[in-house]
């Protein structure tokens, strides 16, 4: 088996956005959430996790903050801005754009 | 909102870079203990839960760098810390530091210099107040106008303001029982009303009392003049004689004021124009000043044109004088405006710029080559900084940041190299009687050129080894090790060293082009006899030169003829060679018998009974004698060259030539061809000429020259000379010089082209034998296993040194043929520059080139060839 499929360029930022829309999360569950949810055929590497995070937060569709657990350990944990909220409505549109086409392509050609 | 979020979370990773670095250690290592926990919780060992998180989450490093680049402030944030790495790194490496910042600073060096020298010479604005509202105003009379044309212009009102000046030769200044003779501005009564000079002590003359009318005997002294002769001392109030009239002293420029005059020439003393001073003025037709304006708030130049056209016009009717009519230049002070020559000037200096440009090409290609080994060295770090995630961008700004750093420290040095250079060339004087001030100052323009620089030489000595250092930065670099995977690198090293010796060789040729140059001026015969000559020029008061009928001189010539060991003398308005070297005329004359005037275009010497015996010019017929004085016929003597172009195939002698203008029509009779000579400068072709008699001349000049022949060394005659013009008139100033020193002016031009082409020309060959010396003792410490193998396998000192030299003679043999293939296509234009008969592309010159530089090169490569030779087999085998 080769390398869980290589995320789409800009797809990451889809599934964080969309993840988080459930609720606030910190990284390590938003990795976890993401591999649940997709029967872990996706796999998000933590490598690209935390740039992808710091960079969405950069842009404002983030915000975070850190929070202490009751073992007393800290998480640092991000939300959706309501700009995030816009711009997540904004990829899916996108993402459901580019599946369809891709769907038309692979059916039809 | 969202770019002001964006704003104030790069505003804080600016500042807080480190902890927001913590921030995210913090982060991952919660991530890792989240991932021990669920691992444990599915019954996974608690070190093998370790083991496994730490595995999934990978690098760390990596991700933390990309989280960096994420916030995107990493351009500045790690612009500071690539200079901080740069400098660590720079410093550990002494020897490479200071032989780049040594090249660079050179290179710079050579260009601030020349850049400061022509901003100031052809770019720098007068001091005035706002000078952006001064123009110069010139009119189809030239570049003077007669008084009264300026009188008129400014009464009418045309401008805010309209001013004159002329920069007169001298005037005598006596001080004691000394005479000297000083540069004086002469400048109409509103000039410094009009203009603004600034003033450091002292007050300016205005308009009211300076009226050329009252004579007005006021003057105000540059600080260049007071400081060289009074010193720190107050001369406001004091009394200063010129032309034996009391002058006294209302006011003294500040340092570095700078006048209209063009090219750095700074008068001495600033005096009302007035008739005692330039009789010239009372004359309606003759020009005598420079018109200055000053425009109106909001006048523009056009504006300015136009208005000055209508008036001028109408005054122009009014004299009778229609060029006054024609406005031909309006123009702002300073630049392009300021002089007929600036044209000249200013190829000159682009030629210079270009020249040190590519003395700059060769330094920053030795700082490449230099930085090139360097990184060779870096392999494995570069590949290591990859494998941890740096992308090819981050290295290349990091490579760039070290040659900017390189670059800077390099123009610190040039700035360091141009004061010294400014400190030579202020005592450099120039064999012309003209106070040019050669300074090279520190401004915003040269500040601005000199960061330019910086950005130039930080690309040109830092881009191709950043490019090629990150190229390969590939794994496998790690593994480390030379070898020849560093033949790359390398082979561009000997691009850039063949290029430097290309880039060198072409300097060095168009520098021994000009060294030809100079001897074969000094060998081009002046067509006089220059040996045993004393030159005195003598400037007597206005008014007391005498009068046409009997010129003061002629009883100056009778005591120094009659002085024991001087064979012959006469007085006469021009010296060949000299700045006085006549007047270049063209102009219609009536020749011979044929009806219609001919265009003719000669030298035209006033001279005395007895110059051309005493400069050994040969003459058929006869020349002047005391009897061709005004009242007798008036006579001309030709030279060979006027006789064979405008008396062709006839006897000039006893012929007539007549000046048929209306105004004053004049004739003479041709009674002697005097034989050829140079008249203006040495490298021109054959000139023909006139010499007119100086007893028959209308009124003679307060500047004339006596020439003398003496029997033995004529320096010792000076003081004679000297005392035999005091003795008829003490008022008057007498300057005497061999006619051997007269003549270095007509070598200036080849001199300075010699010697700043031949110092940039071996500035740059000294730089390129450093690039070439540092690539073949590279090759050799490289090649050292090799080279063991060789001598072990029993080849002898002498093939392993021919082998080295091979290889750099194939360096220094392609370089040399690029260099003098584009010498033969750059020589060309230069023709212009030089003596006739020499041909641009020289082959003594070519040919000197290539052995100049194939013998540095064997001095470059001496020490290398010389390590090669003394490898020890056993050690070199063992290295590897």
């Amino acid at each position: 088996m080769g390398k869980p499929a290589d995320l789409l360029q800009g797809t990451l930022d889809l599934l964080i956005l969309r993840t988080l829309g459930t609720g606030p999360k910190h990284g390590w569950a938003i990795a976890k959430r993401i591999g649940q949810v997709s029967d872990d055929v996706l796999q998000v590497t933590q490598g690209s996790l935390y740039p992808a995070l710091h960079r969405l937060e950069h842009q404002g569709w983030l915000s975070a903050e850190w929070e202490r657990t009751d073992g007393g350990r800290e998480r640092k944990v991000y939300a959706l801005t309501a700009a995030g909220r816009r711009q997540l409505a904004h990829e899916i549109r996108n993402w459901q754009r580019l599946s369809g086409a891709v769907g038309l392509v692979v059916r039809e050609a | 909102m969202r770019p002001l979020t964006r704003l104030r979370h790069r505003v804080r990773a600016l500042w807080h870079g480190a902890d927001l670095d913590r921030d995210l250690n913090r982060e991952i290592a919660s991530h890792i203990d989240d991932e021990v926990e669920d691992l444990v919780a599915r019954g996974v060992p608690i070190p093998e839960a370790r083991r496994q998180a730490g595995l999934r989450f990978g690098s760390i490093p990596a991700a933390t760098e990309a989280a960096r680049e994420a916030r995107s402030v990493s351009v500045l944030e790690n612009f500071a810390r690539d200079l901080r790495y740069g400098w660590r790194g720079l410093v550990r490496q002494p020897a490479l530091l200071v032989a780049a910042v040594t090249s660079i600073a050179l290179g710079v060096g050579a260009n601030l210099t020349l850049f400061s020298l022509a901003s100031h010479l052809l770019f720098s604005v007068p001091s005035a107040a706002s000078p952006e509202r001064l123009v110069q105003v010139r009119t189809g009379n030239g570049s003077h106008v007669p008084f009264r044309g300026w009188a008129d212009l400014e009464a009418s009102g045309v401008l805010e303001g309209v001013a004159g000046y002329r920069l007169e030769f001298s005037v005598n200044w006596r001080h004691g029982s000394d005479v000297t003779s000083v540069l004086p501005m002469l400048v109409t009564a509103n000039y410094f009303d009009v203009v603004g000079v600034p003033v450091a002590d002292g007050r300016a003359f205005g308009a009211a009392e300076a009226r050329a009318d009252l004579e007005p005997r006021l003057a105000v002294l540059t600080d260049r003049f007071r400081r060289r002769h009074f010193g720190r001392d107050d001369v406001v109030g004091r009394v200063l004689t010129f032309n034996d009239q009391p002058y006294t002293v209302v006011g003294v420029l500040p340092p570095g004021s700078r006048s209209m005059a063009p090219l750095g020439v700074e008068p001495d003393v600033y005096l009302p124009l007035a008739p005692s001073l330039a009789p010239a003025i009372a004359a309606p037709r003759t020009s005598v000043v420079q018109l200055i304006g000053r425009l109106a708030p909001g006048q523009s130049v056009e504006q300015a044109r136009a208005a000055l056209s209508v008036t001028a016009s109408r005054l122009a009717d009014d004299y009778g004088d229609p060029e006054f009519g024609v406005i031909t230049h309006v123009g702002r002070v300073g630049g392009a405006g300021q002089t007929d020559a600036f044209d000249v000037v200013a190829v000159f200096f682009v030629v210079l710029m270009v020249v040190a440009g590519v003395v700059l090409l060769i330094a920053c290609a030795n700082v490449a080559g230099l930085l090139v080994a360097r990184s060779a060295a870096r392999r494995r770090e570069v590949a290591m900084r990859v494998a941890l995630g740096a992308t090819r961008g981050r290295l290349l700004q990091q490579f760039l940041a070290e040659s900017l750093l390189l670059s800077a420290a390099g123009a610190a040095g040039g700035l360091a190299v141009m004061s010294l250079a400014a400190a030579w060339l202020g005592r450099v004087s120039l064999p012309i009687p003209l106070p040019v001030q050669l300074h090279a100052t520190l401004d915003g323009r040269l500040l601005a050129f000199g960061a330019a620089l910086v950005v130039v030489s930080t690309l040109v000595s830092g881009l191709a080894p950043a490019l090629h250092a990150t190229r390969r930065a590939t794994a496998s670099g790690i593994r480390g090790g030379g070898g020849p995977a560093g033949r790359g690198r390398f082979g561009m090293r000997r691009v850039l060293v063949a290029g430097q010796v290309a880039a060198s060789s072409l300097l060095l040729v168009i520098a021994l082009v000009f060294v030809r140059n100079l001897l074969l001026t000094a060998e081009v015969d002046p067509g006089f006899d220059v040996d045993r000559v004393l030159v005195a020029r003598v400037e007597f008061v206005e008014g007391r030169q005498g009068s046409a009928a009997g010129p003061v001189v002629e009883r100056v010539l009778d005591r120094i003829r009659a002085t024991p060991g001087v064979q012959s003398a006469a007085f006469t308005d021009s010296v060949p060679l000299t700045l006085f070297f006549g007047a270049s005329v063209g102009t219609e004359l009536r020749i011979g018998p044929g009806p219609d005037p001919v265009r003719a275009d000669f030298n035209r010497s006033v001279i005395g009974p007895g110059f051309l015996e005493t400069l050994g010019i040969a003459v058929r017929g006869r020349e002047f004698t005391a009897s061709d004085r005004s009242g007798a016929e008036p006579v001309a003597v030709v030279n060979d060259t006027f006789a064979r172009q405008y008396f062709p195939g006839t006897d000039p002698i006893g012929q007539r030539i007549e000046d048929p203008r209306k105004d004053r029509p004049a004739a003479w009779t041709v009674v002697g061809i005097a034989g050829d000579s140079r008249y203006r400068t040495l490298g021109e072709g054959r000139v023909p000429a006139l010499y007119l008699s100086g007893l028959q001349a209308d009124a003679p000049d307060r500047l004339t020259h006596v020439v003398a022949r003496t029997s033995g060394e004529p320096e010792a005659f000076g003081a004679q000379v000297r005392e035999a013009v005091l003795a008829v008139d003490p008022s008057a100033v007498v300057t005497t010089e061999t006619m051997e020193s007269a003549l270095a002016f007509a070598f200036l031009p080849s001199r300075i082209g010699a010697q700043v082409l031949g110092a940039l020309g071996a500035l740059g060959a000294a730089l390129a034998m450093v690039g070439l010396h540092g690539v073949i003792a590279y090759s050799v410490s490289q090649r050292t296993p090799e080279l063991g193998v060789r001598m072990a396998l029993g080849a002898s000192r002498r093939s392993v040194a021919a082998l080295v030299v091979r290889e750099s003679a194939g360096l220094v043999a392609v370089g040399l043929a690029v260099g003098l293939g584009l010498g033969l296509l750059a020589t060309r234009p230069l023709a212009a520059f030089l003596v006739t008969g020499l041909n641009p592309s020289d082959p003594a010159a070519f040919a000197a080139t290539a052995v100049l530089l194939v013998g540095v090169s064997l001095l470059a490569v001496w020490r290398p060839v010389r390590r090669a030779t003394r490898i020890n087999p056993l050690v070199a085998l063992r290295t590897d």
